[in-house]
């Protein structure tokens, strides 16, 4: 065994590591790391735009859903090192608990603004479209209210890639900063800009031919 | 200012009456408790009143007619009461002494004690609340804060005056008799590793800080008093140098009854922080009462840490004096 390893086993039998008080371990996500390298293989295009510091919204499309999340938490990763809250994960044991240490937070608003408070990045998914690759499904006008709240920008993110693929695609666009004062039009509004700004992402980044 | 102390008595009670001694602003500390204080006090004079003794409690805080009451008379189940004596000596307390408030022209505040455990930890609730978050709790100790909060309120809304309800993070500290500080001390500590949330701690120190902080500041509302950071049981447990056990499910009912055949009883507020968790947001307190709270693990490291004991033989005694 290398002397990295067993001072890794040492640390985690003495309990010398951090969680954070959402239940993140930095340190499993990293032992983690050579088994996710193994299963996608990403790549990020305009990783610049994501905010190096301070909280933000990514909001990204999803097919089935399972990749997703764990693409998008690795792939900014990879790209400016900062962890991504996934939204999402059950408050079921022993699943819930599981998803905690690698990043899953409760799909709550108070919960998503106490992590925009806290300056973390924070990624929301869209709902499902299992039909069609190309069109992002929906956003409930409702789910960028922390945003609002905390006046932190939203990232339209999209994703191209497939369930039984490595290689997966990253497209971060521009964020969009949230409308001046809050209310349902701002949020209504928000979610729309939003929802287009991943769709227009998502029609560039897919390939222009059957063949392509 | 003429300052009252509930549960003076209390660890956190007596270095509260401690610290506003070594401060000249409050000219008159009145304390009590069905307790002594833990340690020697200077200028504050104890009262040794039953918290269920209504009557004796009014007449007491009637005729002293403080500015500031600072209410820390929560007792949590199996610290130093059973669970039954807690939660009863708890309500009376409340109402003999906040009930009596309405009553005093002088008074300017109200201060209370109480925990992030009236935030409950019900599937789904928020992993960090904020102090806007709905009071929700699961436990009959969240449950008896809840309801001391709510006396509070009421009796400052009769008064007219400002009420501080201080919502702090499990307090343990060295010398704290807190169940949670007794169980993770255990030799041997079940542990559930694969259902756990992380937890924060607050040291009885920053616990005091705050109280006092409260009672000058006047602010209207609750407050997160919480270290920063987080661990989780199996953490703190490896950290102290413990053998953790894994459990699940109905192995709790077990562990809980060794644990208390050992000392350390296991009450349902701290079997559910244990598993199930227990952080808060504390930055509007951190602006609010200008504090900086220890570091849950700062607080986690100085729980295991045991301080030398320094024996006096009968020459030195001698000598000494």
């Amino acid at each position: 065994m290398s002397p990295v390893t067993l001072d890794y086993l040492g640390r985690r039998a003495h309990g010398a590591y951090d969680i954070d008080e959402w239940g993140l371990d930095p340190e499993l996500v990293a032992l983690a790391n050579p088994l996710l390298a193994l299963r996608w293989d990403i790549e990020v295009t305009g990783a610049d735009r994501l905010p190096a510091v301070g909280g933000a919204v990514l909001v990204f499309n999803r097919r089935f859903g399972v990749s997703e999340p764990w693409v998008v938490a690795r792939g900014v990763r990879q790209a400016c090192g900062r962890f991504v809250r996934t939204v999402g994960a059950p408050d079921v044991a022993p699943i819930g608990p599981f998803l905690r240490r690698f990043g899953g937070v409760l799909d709550r608003t108070d919960e998503i603004a106490g992590l925009l408070r806290a300056g973390q990045l924070v990624g929301l998914p869209m709902s499902r479209d299992l039909r069609r690759r190309d069109r992002v499904g929906r956003l409930e006008v409702g789910r960028l209210e922390a945003a609002l709240a905390t006046g932190s920008p939203v990232v339209p993110v999209a994703l191209v890639g497939r369930e039984s693929g490595r290689a997966w695609r990253i497209v971060v666009g521009e964020p969009i900063a949230p409308p001046v004062g809050g209310g349902p039009l701002a949020s209504a509004e928000l979610a729309e800009a939003t929802r287009h700004g991943v769709q227009a992402i998502l029609d560039d980044a897919l390939p222009s031919s059957w063949w392509g | 200012m003429r300052i009252l102390i509930t549960g003076m008595g209390g660890e956190l009670g007596t270095r509260v009456a401690n610290l506003l001694e070594a401060d000249p602003t409050f000219t008159e500390i009145i304390g009590i408790d069905s307790y002594p204080p833990r340690r020697r006090t200077t200028r504050a004079d104890f009262r040794r009143v039953d918290p269920r003794d209504r009557r004796k409690a009014v007449h007491l805080v009637r005729d002293f007619d403080p500015e500031v009451i600072l209410h820390l008379g929560i007792y949590e189940p199996n610290a130093r009461f059973d669970p039954t004596e807690a939660r009863l000596g708890t309500a009376a307390s409340a109402v003999a002494v906040l009930g009596a408030a309405r009553s005093c022209p002088s008074l300017k505040g109200i201060v209370v004690r109480s925990g992030i455990e009236v935030y409950g930890r019900r599937r789904g609730a928020p992993s960090r609340p904020d102090e806007q978050a709905a009071v929700d709790p699961t436990t009959p100790f969240g449950l008896s804060m809840a309801y001391v909060e709510q006396v509070a309120i009421e009796a400052g809304q009769l008064a007219g005056v400002p009420v501080t309800s201080l919502r702090c993070g499990p307090i343990v500290g060295p010398s704290v008799p807190s169940p949670l500080g007794r169980y993770l001390r255990l030799p041997v500590v079940a542990v559930s590793p694969f259902a756990e949330l992380p937890f924060c701690l607050l040291h009885q120190e920053d616990a005091a800080l705050a109280v006092v902080a409260a009672g000058l500041g006047g602010h209207d509302g609750p407050l997160n008093v919480v270290g920063p950071g987080a661990v989780t049981a199996s953490q703190a447990v490896l950290r102290g140098g413990r053998l953790p056990i894994p459990t699940i499910g109905p192995g709790w009912l077990l562990a809980a009854a060794a644990a208390e055949l050992l000392g350390a009883p296991l009450p349902a507020h701290t079997r559910e922080l244990l598993v199930r968790g227990g952080v808060a947001d504390g930055a509007l307190a951190a602006e609010v009462l200008g504090l900086s709270p220890r570091p849950t693990d700062d607080v986690v490291a100085q729980l295991y840490q045991w301080a030398t004991v320094a024996h006096i033989t009968p020459a030195a005694r001698g000598a000494a004096a």
